[in-house]
């Protein structure tokens, strides 16, 4: 082959290399980027007066005089157009049969919209579910919702052969030469006279309970119940991960004995999520009986299995990258063997036991399936210290699948979702980026 | 060294003694996730009543619902079918009663994507689509599309009583997508311009429900029974729960008005 | 530095011990021996682990090859649980969970290999520690973010965008492969030629090759532009994320393997006149290919074991594609069915149906464990080939 070509070939090789980084570095953006920006949306965003209200009458938070003179002054907004749905329904029911007909059913489904949009109407009897008790919280969902008063969907299905086609038609167009016409302009031009949009930071998203099944509130028994689990996981992965690395390195002699031990740790490593959330159910739930039902601890253990390989491996390398020195030095004082590793080599290895440790309380933090059978559930309170041994609770991972997948209006709740994502894999790429220093740091301070 | 581990002995045996301490104060709800929205929306009615109460809820299948219930794991299990034969069978092995609630009806809806034109099917041609006979929505007069089948899984109750009122004992085709849930078919259909699926009454909004032999699905047909897939949906405990205690005010609780505008307002129907 | 002072007190301390009475000199003994007991118990808790694990699914699998055979398990597709007849063919959850991971190991290997060659022999020290950290943090993603991802934001795009995309990736990857392979293939081919005529007919060869791999390229292009994704909860939308979640691994252990392959093979490479990418995918390549294979391994372990992302995205149909590379149709993997279908029956109840769940764990867990067996075995030989 002449030069050039083998030039090109080269070239091209590295360009490949560069490549595939650059891939990985988009791919890695493309992931974060939407969880991010909608995450953040969850805390950082336009809220009505209906949002406030809530967070009134639930938490008692704002200010309560200026609130209620917004809350005041968006109803006389709202005022005209409850007077003209009132006078528009009074019309109908003393009008003549013809015209109820006509006008019953758009009448009843403009009213709904109106409720979706703006809450429910003033004299009529409070709703029981949460939901149905504010308008629209977020500003832009109110616009969405706007949009489906002042339009309707209608879907022209007239060739059946072809999917339907969808035409936006303005509710103005049922109501034609009624009182009820000169409702939709109004709406329009006021609406930020009645939802009095303004631009929120709502820290509490972290802290608060949900209410009405994530329609409202926060995510902090999720927060709260991965808390538990991964500092449970660590109460029991540290130590028994310690005192095996200690034994591994200090203790044992190479033996066959000690190589099917190296083997069962790696091969723990490899065992599948989904087996150790079946090993969880069978063996601590149904066998053990740790607990009468599903519940953090059981989840815990379960998840302490999973990381305990990372933990010895972890703890391994810490303590093997000790210098001798300062092994033989203790030893040469007449320090025991178990005296000179507790008060000399632990310490010394400590930095990167946690390095080791940060990282596998990330992991433990984002699995999902040991905690599927052995402690999620959907819905629950913020668990009390002491109730962690019997009840189970709500966690991050599981409840992005649930709310994902199973929740009815998963639309409704894309900021929650969102959210609740963003917590996660900020926590987890928190807990990384803080490993990555103290790995930095122990690395200089043991070259130089 | 050693005064560290005493302390934490002692603080686990602390926690431990606490926790044995039967938890009055917590019922664990487990089961359909067609009953979910009505079990949620009562949870937290009487939290909000009784905040000393933590009532717990998981989704994850009428099946898993009585497996809890009988295992003990559980103290009310949502389950949108009967209890089986089987099921009842090894609960009493194990000493388990099961008292079965009725505490609302529900129907069935067969739901496609709002760019479907159709309009209806009729039982023969929905278990025709589900076995796989009919591939292309074409052939039932519709846009040239291939059909998307999406099931539930197989703890699922409402995937039971559809494959009994619907499928009459056929099996479902393989290339059916299962999802786990009410939510996730809703989702799945409101997303997929081919695809057809079947969710309980209080979650058709977003998709398109489509008459079943004629009958459209809403709460006025399935409280006069006309709907043809309706069903009631359960709620199970082990034994009669005693008057006065939080489990038998949550499962009386459908009973009572208020009980029932929740019901309502979930979208399902309420029983008399 | 210790005193005089400090080792004559020390000393002290340890001479009595010499003085001691046979007794106490016993006691400290079991002292010393109980202590090293309690040490291996604990360590051992782990080994036990491992056993407990396999004691344990192996225990509620077995009822169900009693029950039911292992003939139907192994070889049917007809995955009726539930039925009245019950069948329990979970062909096509081994063939759905293959596929997925087969696609997986397509994206994640050669990504992996030459970003793991990138970073060990290209990318200067400086630029190291800037790309590191990249590939820890898609490692440490989890996988609910994943399935999230897939199932939100990724199968929604496939639907609608699906044809477009995959034409877009054809010509992006394809082109240059094209470019390429036009010119070392005239190249090779027009060699044993004299200046004069080699350039006419090279340039005839690299027309006539060239427009044709354009043209079959555009085809390609084109007939996947015009495809329309019926579902976006396919077995591709699975491949890629797994591929994705696969490469932090397949990275760093090739990574590893082709550090430990000395200089001196890459310096005698040189010294021989080969070009940088001539030396590493004639000499070192083949060096760590041990620790390579490893690594491809790792990630298919990778791949296979994981549920959430397969759970949410894969669209869980128990169906061999047909036909059976068709990444576009929705697939089944063992994984997803163990999670999706766990708890309707279980022992109290009796059944295939919940002994079944186990034996699919039990069949992963062998699969991951011979794959672990085999990987340990290759890094080990590479790593002593470093040293000898």
């Amino acid at each position: 082959m002449r030069l050039e070509t083998r030039k090109l070939l080269d070239r091209s090789f590295t360009g490949s290399g560069i490549l595939a980084i650059a891939l990985m570095a988009a791919a890695l953006i493309v992931l974060l980027a939407p969880m991010f920006i909608r995450g953040a949306g969850a805390i950082f965003f336009t809220a009505t007066i209906e949002h406030r209200r809530f967070m009134l009458e639930r938490f008692n938070r704002g200010n309560r005089p200026q609130l209620e003179a917004e809350i005041k002054a968006a109803r006389k907004a709202r005022a005209p157009v409850y007077r003209m749905l009132a006078d528009f329904e009074r019309c109908l029911a003393t009008g003549d049969a013809a015209e109820r007909r006509r006008y019953e059913k758009p009448f009843r489904e403009l009213k709904k919209k109106i409720q979706i949009l703006l809450g429910p109407i003033p004299g009529a009897p409070r709703p029981m579910l949460m939901r149905n008790q504010y308008g629209q919280t977020r500003w832009d969902r109110a616009q969405v919702k706007l949009s489906r008063v002042l339009y309707r969907e209608e879907w022209d299905y007239s060739d059946p052969t072809r999917s339907g086609i969808m035409h936006l038609k303005p509710r103005t167009a049922d109501f034609a030469g009624t009182s009820l016409e000169a409702l939709f302009p109004y709406l329009k031009n006021n609406i930020d006279r009645m939802l009095l949009p303004r631009r929120t930071v709502y820290w509490q998203f972290l802290t608060d309970t949900s209410f009405d099944a994530h329609f409202f509130g926060g995510i902090w028994p999720e927060i709260l119940g991965t808390f538990y689990l991964t500092i449970g996981a660590m109460l029991f992965a540290l130590p028994l991960g310690i005192i095996a690395a200690i034994y591994l390195t200090e203790y044992a002699r190479e033996s066959r004995f000690i190589e099917i031990l190296r083997t069962c740790i790696s091969t723990l490593a490899g065992v599948p999520s989904i087996v150790f959330g079946l090993f969880g159910l069978a063996f601590f739930i149904n066998t053990l009986k740790v607990s009468s039902s599903k519940s953090v601890l059981a989840g815990a253990m379960t998840l302490a299995l999973m990381i305990l390989p990372t933990v010895i491996r972890a703890a391994e390398e810490a303590i093997r990258a000790v210098p001798a020195a300062y092994k033989e030095a203790a030893l040469s004082l007449g320090a025991g063997r178990w005296h000179a590793i507790c008060s000399i080599i632990l310490p010394a290895a400590l930095p990167g036991i946690l390095t080791g440790s940060v990282i596998s309380m990330g992991r433990a933090a984002g699995e999902t399936a040991p905690i599927i059978f052995t402690a999620a559930v959907s819905v629950g309170k913020p668990l009390a210290l002491w109730q962690v041994f019997t009840q189970p609770t709500p966690a991050l991972s599981w409840n992005i699948y649930n709310l994902a997948t199973e929740h009815a209006a998963v639309d409704e709740i894309r900021h929650v979702q969102y959210g609740m994502v963003l917590v996660l894999v900020s926590l987890v790429l928190l807990l990384n980026l803080a490993a990555i220093l103290m790995r930095a740091r122990i690395s200089k301070r043991l070259r130089g | 060294m050693k005064r560290f581990i005493a302390g934490t002995l002692a603080v686990a045996v602390m926690g431990g003694g606490i926790a044995l301490a039967k938890d009055a104060n917590k019922i664990v709800m487990d089961g359909s996730t067609t009953v979910g929205p009505i079990a949620k929306a009562f949870a937290e009615y009487y939290m909000d009543k009784h905040p000393d109460v933590n009532i717990t809820i998981s989704e994850s299948g009428s099946g898993n619902g009585a497996k809890s219930l009988i295992n003990g794991a559980c103290d009310v299990g949502n389950m949108s079918r009967p209890m089986k034969k089987s099921e009842k069978d090894a609960a009493e092995s194990v000493g388990v009663l099961p008292i079965e609630h009725i505490i609302a009806m529900d129907g069935i809806a067969v739901v496609v994507h709002e760019s479907n034109p159709l309009q209806g099917l009729t039982t023969a041609q929905i278990r025709d689509v589900y076995t796989g006979k009919i591939t292309n929505w074409k052939d039932l007069g519709g846009p040239d599309l291939p059909i998307v089948v999406i099931s539930r899984d197989t703890n699922s109750g409402t995937y039971e009583t559809f494959e009994s009122l619907v499928m009459k004992k056929e099996k479902i085709a393989g290339k059916t997508e299962y999802v786990g849930s009410n939510g996730a078919i809703r989702q799945r259909v409101m997303s997929t311009p081919g695809a057809v699926g079947y969710v309980g009454l209080a979650f058709r909004e977003g998709v398109k429900p489509i008459k079943v032999n004629g009958i459209e699905a809403t709460p006025g047909t399935v409280a006069t029974r006309i709907y043809p897939v309706a069903r009631p949906l359960y709620m199970y405990t082990n034994g009669r729960p005693k008057k006065g205690t939080p489990l038998y005010d949550l499962i009386n609780l459908s009973g009572t008005p208020e009980g029932k505008k929740i019901i309502e307002a979930t979208g399902f129907v309420p029983v008399n | 530095m210790p005193t005089t002072l400090g080792t004559m007190q020390t000393a002290t301390r340890i001479m009595p011990s010499l003085l001691l009475s046979h007794r106490t000199r016993l006691r400290q003994r079991v002292g010393a021996a109980l202590g090293n007991g309690l040490l291996l118990a604990v360590t051992s808790l782990s080994m036990l682990a491992v056993f407990f694990i396999f004691f344990f699914i192996a225990r509620d699998a077995l009822p169900f090859f009693r029950l039911e055979g292992v003939r139907e398990f192994f070889t049917s597709t007809h995955w009726y649980p539930s039925a009245g007849e019950a069948e329990f063919g979970a062909l096509a959850m081994f063939v759905g969970s293959g596929l997925v991971t087969l696609g997986a190991t397509l994206v994640a290997v050669p990504l992996g290999i030459a970003a793991a060659v990138c970073l060990s022999d290209m990318i200067p020290f400086s630029m190291r520690q800037v790309i590191k950290p990249i590939i820890e943090m898609l490692a440490a993603i989890p996988s609910v973010a994943y399935g999230f991802f897939a199932l939100i934001v990724f199968a929604p795009l496939l639907q609608q965008q699906g044809g477009h995309l995959l034409a877009v990736a054809t010509w992006i990857l394809g082109l240059p492969l094209v470019v390429l392979g036009v010119i070392v293939f005239s190249d090779v081919a027009t060699d044993r030629l004299r200046d004069r005529p080699r350039l006419v007919i090279r340039v005839i060869l690299m027309a006539l090759f060239g427009g044709g791999a354009l043209a079959g390229l555009a085809w390609i292009g084109h007939t996947l532009g015009a495809l329309k994704i019926a579902s976006g909860t396919n077995a591709l939308n699975v491949s890629i994320i797994l591929g994705i979640m696969a490469l932090p691994t397949v990275v760093s252990v090739s990574e590893d393997a082709l550090q430990s392959v000395g200089r001196e093979l890459r310096e005698g490479s040189y010294a021989l006149g080969a070009t940088r990418a001539e030396m590493l995918v004639k000499t070192v390549l083949p060096a760590a290919a041990g620790g390579i294979l490893a690594a491809v391994i790792m990630g298919v372990m990778r791949a296979i074991g994981e549920t959430m992302v397969v759970w949410m995205a894969s669209g869980n149909a128990a169906r061999i594609p047909s036909p059976w590379y068709n990444m576009l149709d929705p697939v089944r993997t063992l994984t997803a069915t163990i999670a999706g279908d766990m708890g309707e029956a279980d022992h109290v109840t009796g059944s295939a149906r919940y002994h079944v769940l186990f034996a699919m764990a039990l069949a992963l867990l062998v699969f991951s464990f011979v794959c672990n067996i085999i990987s340990e075995k290759f890094i080990r030989r590479t790593r002593q080939q470093a040293k000898g």
